[in-house]
C-alpha cells in the first residue's frame, strides 16, 4: 500500500474527532489536524516515509496523484473536485508540504479564479491593488462552523449571510424568476445558427403577412389560404418559443432547487488576499456570484443538465479573471449604491480588469465615468517622461474589449445575464417584433376564426317587415357581423346590406332592406326576387369581398314570413 | 604566518579562553529564581488587572436563534489578548484539547486577532472564577491564525482535565501576553 503514514494521519484524525479531542471534522481541519499529527503523533517509520516521498519532485507529484485519485476513492471525495483541491491546499501550509515544489501552486491559490472584488484600503484612493480575486469553494457543511467562512479577511456574519441568501433566491426563489423573466425579454436562445435564422424569418413573414392582408390586393379565393398559412406560422413559432422556454425554465427550476440544496447543506468559503476587515457590504455582490459558482462547482454533473446555468457559469468560468464586481445586496438580490469612483479607479488603473459590475445609481454615466478616466490620463509631460509606463486610461462604457466597460444592474440577475452572455440586442429585437406581431394576431383573432372556422349558415327566421317599404332578413347566428345578405330583383333595386345585432334578442341578427323600385323594372311582380346570405370576411377592420353565399331565400317566402 | 606546529587541541582552549573571556558574568542564583518565577508573581498587580478584565469577558451565548442551530462547534473561552500597542478582548476558539502522558496539547483559533499578526503569545491559563493562575505556556502560530500549545501539566490539572473533551464548556479563560513585553 502507497502512502501508509497518510492513512495513520487520516486514521487518528477520524478517531481524535470521533473521541471529542478534535472540533472539526477531519475534512474541515483537515490542514490543522496535519500539523498536529506530524509534530506530536508521527511515528519514526512515518517520518522516514515522509521524507523519502519528499525527496525529489517526481515522487512529491506521485503522492499528490494517489491523493487526489486513489485517497479520494477511498474517503468519499470522488465526487467533490474541489474538496480534493482544498485538501491539498491546507495541506500544502504545513510541514513539511511547505517546503515541497510539487505543492507550489496549491499554496498560492485553488486555481478556482473567481470574480474579484474592489475593496479598498485604508485610505486608497483607488489603486490596482484594491481589485482583490475572491475565490469560494463549497465544502460539505461543518457543524462546528458557520455556513460561510472568511479566509484571508474578517467579516461580520450578517456580510456573509446577506450574500448566501440572496445566492440562495437566485437559485431557486424569486431571483431565479427575475432572471428568466430578463433571459425570456432578451436572452440568448441556445438554437443552432440555421434555426435562429428559420425562425427570425418566420416571424418576419407573419408580419409580412399582416400587412399584405392589411394593405395588399384583395385576395378572393386565397384569402382562407393566407389566412390558414399565417395562423400555421404564427401557432408553429408560437409554439417554439413556449416549449424552449418551457423545457429550459423547467430545467434551470430542477436544478437551480438542486444548487439550492447542495447550497444548504454545504459550508462556503470565501477567500481573499488582504487580511482585511471588511467595513461596509459592497463586496456582497462578488461574494455572491463566486458563491454561485462555487456551488455549480461543486454540483457540477447535475448542473449541467441545465443549459442556462451551464452557460452562466461556463461563462463566469471562462471570463472570471476579467469581471470585477462591487455592490452591496439586499437578501432579494438587489443592488444598492455604493461608494463608487475610488472603485472605478482602481479598476482603470489594474492591467487585467475589462469590466465591471456596479449597482445602477446616480453618477454612473458616460460622462462622470470620461471625467474620472480623464483624472487618470498622464500629463502629456508625464507621458514624455515615461512613456513605457504610461499604461495609458482603459476606459468604456459597455464598449469595446481593451477598455472598461461598467454594467450598472438594479438586481444580480442582470449581473447574470451579463457575466453569462446572455444579452441579445438581436433576440430582443425579435421578441419585440413577435411580441407586436402576436398581440395584432391575438385581436385579429375573431376575424381569422371567421375566415377560418365560419359560423354555420343561419336559417331566415320571423318576422317579417310590418312595412311594405322594407323587407327584413332576421338570421338567427349568434355571429351577425359575419354575414351580409344579397338582394337580386327584376323588379326592385338589387342591395347588398349587412346583418345587424339585434340587442333584444341574442343570438339572431337582422338585415333591413329598403324596397326600392328599380327604375327600369324588367316586370311588373313585385315579389320577383331572390336573397342570399353571405358570408362576409374581415381582418382587423379591412372588409374583404363577400364569400361564399350560404343560403337562398325568395322575396316572397321572407315577406310572408310569420304572417301564414 | 600561521604557526603550524600548534595542535588542534591547544587551538581550541585558545579559542574557548578568549571566549570566556569576552562573556557575559554568569547570573547570580537570586537573578536565575527571579527568572524562573512566572510573571504573576513577578508582577503581581499586573496580573490581577488582567485577569480581572479576562473574568469579566461575557462569552456565553444569547440563545435568539433565528436559523436552526449548527450545534457542536464547542464553547468559546475568553480571551485577552495583550499587546505592547493594545488589548483586544475577544473569545478562542478550542480546536484540539488533548491531555496525555502529563502533557496538555491544545489548539485554539482567536476570533478576532490583534492588528498585527504574533507568531507567538505567552498563554496564561487562570480560572474563571477568581482568575487564580493554573499554568502558563508558550502558544505558537501554526496554519490560517491557528495557535498551538505542547506543556507540561501538573498532575492534579491533568486529572481534572483528561475527561474534557473539546466541545464540553472549558474550565480556564486565557490571558495572551506578547513575548516581547
Amino acid at each position: 500500500m502507497n502512502f501508509v503514514w497518510f492513512w495513520s494521519f487520516w486514521h487518528w484524525s477520524k478517531e481524535s474527532f470521533r473521541d471529542g479531542s478534535l472540533l472539526r471534522n477531519p475534512l474541515h481541519g483537515v490542514g490543522g489536524h496535519w500539523d498536529e499529527w506530524f509534530r506530536h503523533e508521527a511515528s519514526e517509520n512515518d517520518r522516514a516515509a515522509i521524507a523519502k516521498t519528499g525527496r525529489d519532485e517526481a515522487s512529491q507529484r506521485r503522492f499528490i496523484s494517489w491523493l487526489l485519485v486513489h485517497w479520494a476513492r477511498e474517503t468519499d471525495l470522488r465526487e467533490n473536485r474541489l474538496a480534493r483541491r482544498f485538501v491539498l491546499a491546507q495541506i500544502a501550509l504545513a510541514q513539511p508540504f511547505k517546503e515541497w515544489a510539487a505543492f507550489e501552486q496549491y499554496r498560492t491559490n485553488r486555481g478556482l479564479g473567481g470574480i474579484s472584488a474592489v475593496v479598498l484600503g485604508e485610505g486608497s484612493p483607488g489603486k490596482p491593488e484594491d481589485v482583490r480575486q475572491v475565490e469560494a469553494l463549497a465544502l460539505p457543511m461543518d457543524t462546528t462552523a458557520p455556513a460561510v467562512v472568511s479566509e484571508g479577511f474578517q467579516a461580520d456574519s450578517f456580510e456573509l449571510e446577506t450574500p448566501r441568501a440572496a445566492a440562495a433566491r437566485l437559485l431557486s426563489g424569486s431571483g431565479l424568476l427575475i432572471f428568466f423573466v430578463l433571459w425570456l425579454a432578451g436572452g440568448k436562445r441556445p438554437y443552432p445558427r440555421w434555426l435562429q435564422l428559420v425562425l427570425g424569418l418566420g416571424w418576419l413573414a407573419v408580419g409580412g403577412l399582416i400587412l399584405y392582408l392589411l394593405m395588399g390586393p384583395d385576395p378572393a379565393d386565397r384569402l382562407p389560404l393566407l389566412t390558414g398559412a399565417l395562423a400555421a406560422l404564427w401557432i408553429g413559432l408560437v409554439m417554439t418559443a413556449i416549449a424552449t422556454a418551457t423545457t429550459l425554465g423547467m430545467s434551470a427550476w430542477r436544478q437551480g432547487r438542486r444548487l439550492s440544496a447542495r447550497l444548504e447543506q454545504s459550508q462556503v468559503r470565501l477567500r481573499m488576499s488582504g487580511g482585511l476587515t471588511l467595513k461596509g457590504g459592497s463586496a456582497a455582490l462578488p461574494f455572491c456570484l463566486n458563491m454561485l459558482v462555487s456551488i455549480y462547482r461543486a454540483e457540477g454533473r447535475l448542473a449541467r443538465r441545465s443549459w442556462l446555468w451551464r452557460r452562466l457559469f461556463e461563462g463566469i468560468g471562462a471570463r472570471a479573471g476579467t469581471w470585477a464586481a462591487t455592490g452591496a445586496i439586499t437578501p432579494g438580490g438587489f443592488l444598492k449604491p455604493v461608494v463608487l469612483e475610488s472603485k472605478l479607479r482602481a479598476c482603470l488603473k489594474h492591467d487585467g480588469i475589462q469590466r465591471i459590475l456596479t449597482p445602477r445609481q446616480p453618477g454612473v454615466t458616460s460622462r462622470s465615468l470620461a471625467r474620472l478616466a480623464g483624472t487618470l490620463a498622464p500629463s502629456s509631460s508625464e507621458a514624455a517622461a515615461a512613456p513605457s509606463n504610461s499604461s495609458g486610461v482603459r476606459f468604456g462604457f459597455a464598449a469595446e474589449e481593451d477598455c472598461l466597460s461598467v454594467h450598472p444592474c438594479r438586481h444580480i440577475a442582470q449581473a447574470q445575464m451579463r457575466l453569462g452572455g446572455f444579452n441579445s440586442p438581436a433576440q430582443m429585437a425579435m421578441n419585440v417584433f413577435a411580441l407586436a406581431v402576436s398581440v395584432t394576431l391575438l385581436v385579429a383573432l375573431p376575424d381569422l376564426r371567421g375566415i377560418l372556422l365560419p359560423p354555420a349558415a343561419p336559417a331566415a327566421s320571423a318576422p317579417s317587415s310590418p312595412s311594405p317599404e322594407y323587407l327584413w332578413v332576421n338570421l338567427e347566428t349568434k355571429h351577425p357581423e359575419n354575414f351580409l345578405v344579397a338582394m337580386e330583383s327584376h323588379y326592385w333595386l338589387n342591395r347588398r346590406v349587412e346583418v345587424v345585432p339585434r340587442s333584444a334578442a341574442g343570438g339572431s341578427g337582422r338585415a333591413e332592406i329598403r324596397l326600392q323600385r328599380s327604375e327600369a323594372p324588367e316586370n311588373n311582380d313585385q315579389e320577383d326576387g331572390v336573397v342570399w346570405i353571405e358570408r362576409r370576411h374581415w381582418f382587423l377592420g379591412r372588409e374583404f369581398a363577400p364569400g361564399e353565399r350560404v343560403g337562398r331565400y325568395s322575396l316572397s317566402y321572407l315577406s310572408r314570413l310569420g304572417h301564414e | 604566518m600561521m604557526n603550524t606546529d600548534l595542535e588542534v587541541e591547544q587551538l581550541l582552549r585558545w579559542r574557548l579562553a578568549r571566549a570566556e573571556a569576552g562573556a557575559p558574568r554568569a547570573p547570580s542564583g537570586s537573578r536565575l529564581l527571579e527568572l524562573a518565577r512566572p510573571w504573576w508573581e513577578s508582577w503581581p498587580g499586573r496580573f490581577a488587572e488582567l485577569a480581572g478584565q479576562v473574568g469579566r469577558v461575557q462569552a456565553d451565548y444569547g440563545y435568539a436563534m433565528a436559523a436552526p442551530d449548527r450545534a457542536g462547534g464547542g464553547h468559546p473561552v475568553p480571551a485577552l489578548v495583550v499587546t505592547e500597542s493594545e488589548e483586544l478582548t475577544t473569545c478562542a476558539r478550542i480546536l484540539y484539547f488533548n491531555i496525555r502522558d502529563g502533557r496538555l496539547r491544545l489548539r485554539f483559533r482567536l476570533d478576532e486577532t490583534p492588528a498585527r499578526a504574533r507568531e507567538s503569545f505567552g498563554a496564561t491559563f487562570v480560572t474563571g472564577e477568581g482568575g487564580r493562575p493554573l499554568l502558563s505556556a508558550q502558544a505558537a502560530l501554526s496554519l490560517e491564525n491557528e495557535y498551538r500549545t505542547d506543556t507540561e501539566i501538573p498532575e492534579e490539572l491533568a486529572r481534572e482535565w483528561e475527561p474534557l473533551r473539546v466541545t464540553d464548556r472549558m474550565p480556564f479563560r486565557l490571558i495572551l501576553r506578547d513575548e516581547e513585553l
